[in-house]
């Protein structure tokens, strides 16, 4: 399921709100809301829901064993066991074909193909479970002693599917016992709001010209139509992948958790580093506090250090070469920054807000393109095409010339830029907090119009 | 105060919509959809194990959310404020992909646009819109056209008595008034002309393109919908008399009919503003020839049921089943004209227009579709002397494996066929049919 449907709006979210209100005791709260994390997990694919709960049992009882061994050989073998049987089963589910194809490429197998699908949210329930194991082994947080607790903070809906990817320690205390009230309540709703919109009206517009543009013949694409299908997949992703979180973000706070922010108006970063420093926060820390520092950081190998993570945040994102490419790429430029950081700092803002656009708007065609020969069609004509251009771009710049607007200004860090101005954060805090309600319900009644929309579906031909 | 005032206005949306989805009537078809909507689906284990039950909820929400006509109807307004249109702005349009449908919908969306994901090699899932008009990208495949070739082919290879045609439409891209899509234009006729070059076994190829595009400067296809025009239809009808030795009735000896605000399928999947306020207008012909027509059934009975050739109450959405009454399975009609002549036409819709131009040429016009016909084509030529069969299907049905091959089964099927029993019913409409005869070989496929 995901939120973005009118199943999850209309059905799930108010039966699962209904339930949870309907008690003030935490333990039957914490009840319901694991049943309704698994129903909400078994309605798409029923049959992983084993798989996780078996991760989320076995990490449980490893944590217990670290805890009762701690400082002893013995918490650092179950550490490395638990987490060697996480990443062992997230490579076997997600990366058993693409591992068995460059195999087999070389070196025919006797087997045939594993041919399952991805089990949803395993990239995301992993690293939070070796997170936990690792967290524990360092003494930085106690083992949870509830499986029912445990199996909730693996579970929880909000953000099981595409994150944010939520260490125990953020939650800890909450998982126990949660306050909330009107206020909390009401910014999870204008939050949730923000991100369906984002999602519905924003990300998926978008996708459609990505379609469009992405979905043809690549040799016959202008050079203009490049770039243009990258910008929009650029706006695609960013506000799908933020859309979701903030609806993440949203939801927990109406069940009373605080999960951290996962973007930063990433779009007006500065520099590589500086993007990834507001783009999917919760995994560049993970592999910051999991990888990088246990590497040495930036006391020793700090180049290699660099390559390491970013090509394993490349394989991270899809089992595929290009994820490695596009993962080294971005190695190479936190490197190079690095390196150049003495010439970057003299030059104007606007010159490195310009080229870290630049390069991370062409990240993006490494991103899309899965086949190389599809990449290397669509790389020569982003840098060098004869092909006429389509008038259609015009048409559908002037077709879509408010929303480029507004998002344009969903891209703006407003916080930042007034955010210290205390009187004008009062005053538009004051004149919003009368248009809230109206605003959200505006936002999810048009957000529901579009995914209504989506589920017309004329024929041909008279089928009654 | 306003927080709480924010919760409640939240809350009260997200509970009042399943309240009203429970409490009000629940619609069965839709008509702008032409399909059934979802029924709400017997839960067993199997189905929730292998996710098709929660998928079929998920349908059943979707067809059967509160208001759903209306949010529909509302979305253009959304996209028309995303920007402003250019005046005879063109653009391009790409169709999303279905949702993958639920196994037991996988059989009836076979006949949807899903025919244009089959298209094998050009097609590119984009339609362009110009002035209000919509057009798909592409132009077919001379490949695909050897399979739909070799398939006539066999078919003048089985029945050697009886001359066999092929007349495949154009697409519309054909003759896109623009310049720079003239290349459409070359792109049909190339793949038509290929069908011409691999014909065999004497089977005659009618030249529809070129006769269409010698009158391209008249609108020959609908704006709005996938069809072409009953005038695009007539000047098929003509080169298919060019090519059949008939001699066309001019259109001034028909009696010339109007139907106004037609909004047909090319709107209802694009739903843009501009193809909106745009709608079609049908000028037709009805030759001046009484005929009796009889819908036979999928699978054939006894009688048949009375059923028109021209259907003049049609209207709206549904203005393009004027003809024949949209995608009868099986139609016999009868004519006063007494020259022994029968023709079998095989068809999808596009064929519908065309066909019933040839009640003033024929004693009798059997129309086969395609699709949904499960009675056995070689009886219905053997057995009722049919003289012309006549591939009269749009390119999109020339152009997929899927289609090509249904209409191979045909003469091969042997459908669930009943023959009248003439002795017991004298007035029984349907000339004899012999039942289906186990014994003997009624197989296409080449000796």
């Amino acid at each position: 399921m995901v939120f973005s449907s009118l199943t999850f709006l209309y059905f799930f979210l108010p039966l699962s709100l209904l339930f949870h209100y309907s008690s003030r005791n935490d333990l039957y709260r914490n009840i319901f809301l694991t049943i309704f994390s698994l129903v909400f997990y078994a309605w798409a694919e029923p049959m992983w829901i084993f798989l996780m709960v078996f991760t989320a049992l076995a990490n449980y009882g490893a944590g217990i064993y670290i805890e009762r061994h701690a400082a002893t050989k013995k918490a650092k073998a179950g550490m490395v066991a638990a987490v060697v049987l996480n990443l062992t089963l997230l490579v076997s589910f997600k990366y058993g074909g693409f591992i068995y194809d460059n195999i087999n490429y070389w070196l025919p197998l006797p087997f045939s193909r594993p041919s399952n699908t991805l089990p949803v949210g395993i990239s995301f329930y992993t690293f939070m479970v070796i997170s936990y194991v690792v967290d524990i082994y360092r003494g930085e947080i106690k083992a949870q002693r509830n499986p029912l607790n445990f199996l909730m903070f693996i579970s929880l809906f909000q953000h099981l599917v595409a994150g944010p990817i939520v260490r125990y320690s953020q939650i800890e205390t909450q998982i126990q016992k949660r306050t909330v009230d009107w206020a909390k309540i009401s910014d999870g709703v204008t939050r949730f709001c923000i991100g369906l919109f984002k999602k519905v009206a924003i990300a998926n517009v978008a996708g459609v010209l990505v379609d469009k543009y992405f979905n043809t013949q690549l040799y016959e694409i202008s050079s203009y139509e490049a770039w243009f299908g990258l910008v929009m997949f650029s706006i695609q992703l960013y506000f799908d992948f933020s859309g979701y979180s903030d609806m993440a973000i949203g939801l927990a706070k109406l069940f009373g958790f605080d999960f951290h922010e996962n973007f930063r108006h990433p779009y007006a970063a500065v520099s590589v580093a500086d993007f990834y420093r507001r783009w999917h926060i919760s995994l560049g820390k993970f592999f910051r506090d999991y990888v990088y520092i246990p590497l040495g950081g930036n006391r020793k190998y700090h180049d290699r250090n660099i390559f390491v993570v970013w090509f394993l945040t490349g394989f991270w994102h899809g089992a595929n070469w290009n994820f490695a490419l596009w993962g080294t790429y971005f190695g190479i430029l936190m490197v190079l920054e690095k390196h150049l950081k003495g010439v970057l700092d003299r030059v104007p803002r606007f010159f490195k807000h310009s080229y870290t656009l630049l390069l991370i708007v062409f990240s993006r065609a490494l991103f899309y393109f899965t086949d190389f020969n599809q990449l290397g069609y669509f790389l020569r004509n982003l840098f060098y095409s004869k092909n006429a251009v389509s008038s259609g771009i015009l048409s559908d710049l002037t077709a879509h010339s408010f929303w480029f607007l507004l998002v344009l200004l969903l891209c703006i860090p407003w916080d930042e830029i007034y955010g210290q101005n205390h009187a004008i954060r009062l005053k538009t805090e004051r004149v919003y907090s009368y248009a809230r309600p109206a605003v959200n319900a505006l936002l999810l009644l048009l957000a529901t119009m579009l995914l209504v929309n989506a589920t017309f579906n004329p024929f041909l031909y008279t089928r009654f | 105060m306003d927080k709480k005032v924010n919760v409640l206005v939240f809350f009260s949306l997200v509970l009042g919509f399943p309240l009203l989805l429970l409490l009000l009537p629940k619609e069965k078809e839709s008509k702008d959809e032409k399909r059934k909507l979802a029924d709400f689906p017997m839960f067993t284990s199997e189905s929730y194990l292998k996710g098709t039950w929660t998928k079929l909820i998920d349908d059943y929400i979707d067809d059967h959310f509160p208001y759903r006509e209306r949010f529909i109807q509302t979305t253009p307004f959304f996209h028309a404020a995303k920007g402003f249109q250019l005046k005879n702005a063109e653009r391009v349009v790409v169709v999303p992909k279905k949702k993958d449908p639920s196994p037991e919908k996988k059989e009836e969306k076979r006949d949807t646009l899903a025919f244009l994901d089959e298209f094998e090699e050009n097609f590119s899932g984009s339609m362009l819109i110009i002035d209000g008009c919509v057009y798909p990208l592409g132009g077919g495949s001379p490949k695909m056209s050897k399979h739909f070739a070799k398939m006539v082919s066999e078919y003048a290879a089985n029945f050697p008595n009886v001359r066999v045609f092929s007349a495949v439409a154009p697409l519309s891209s054909a003759f896109i008034p623009a310049a720079k899509y003239k290349h459409f234009n070359a792109q049909n006729k190339k793949t038509l002309w290929a069908i011409k070059e691999n014909l065999s076994n004497g089977a005659i190829f009618s030249d529809i393109f070129e006769e269409l595009n010698n009158h391209a400067a008249t609108k020959l296809y609908f704006g709005t919908d996938h069809h072409w025009k009953p005038l695009g239809a007539y000047y098929a009808y003509v080169a298919f008399c060019k090519s059949a030795g008939l001699v066309p009735v001019p259109l001034e000896q028909m009696t010339k009919k109007v139907k106004y605000n037609f909004l047909g399928t090319m709107y209802q999947y694009t739903r843009d503003p501009s193809v909106l306020a745009h709608p079609d207008t049908m000028e037709y012909w009805e030759p001046k020839v009484e005929t009796e027509a009889y819908n036979l059934g999928a699978y054939g009975t006894s009688k048949g049921s009375k059923a028109k050739v021209f259907y003049n109450t049609s209207s709206g959405g549904n203005t393009y089943s004027t003809f024949l009454g949209g995608d009868l399975p099986l139609m016999r009609i009868k004519t006063p004209i007494k020259n022994g002549k029968k023709v079998a036409v095989i068809k999808n819709s596009m064929g519908n227009a065309f066909a019933v131009y040839l009640i003033s040429h024929y004693e009798e016009i059997w129309v086969v579709d395609l699709r949904y016909s499960k009675q056995n084509l070689s009886r219905i030529i053997q057995e009722n002397s049919i003289n012309d069969l006549v591939f009269a299907v749009g390119m999109y049905a020339a152009m997929s494996h899927g289609t090509i091959g249904m209409m191979r089964r045909l003469a091969t099927q042997s459908g669930n066929y009943v023959a009248p029993i003439r002795q017991e019913n004298p007035e029984d409409p349907i000339s004899p049919i012999l039942a289906p005869d186990n014994q003997g070989s009624d197989t296409l496929s080449p000796r």
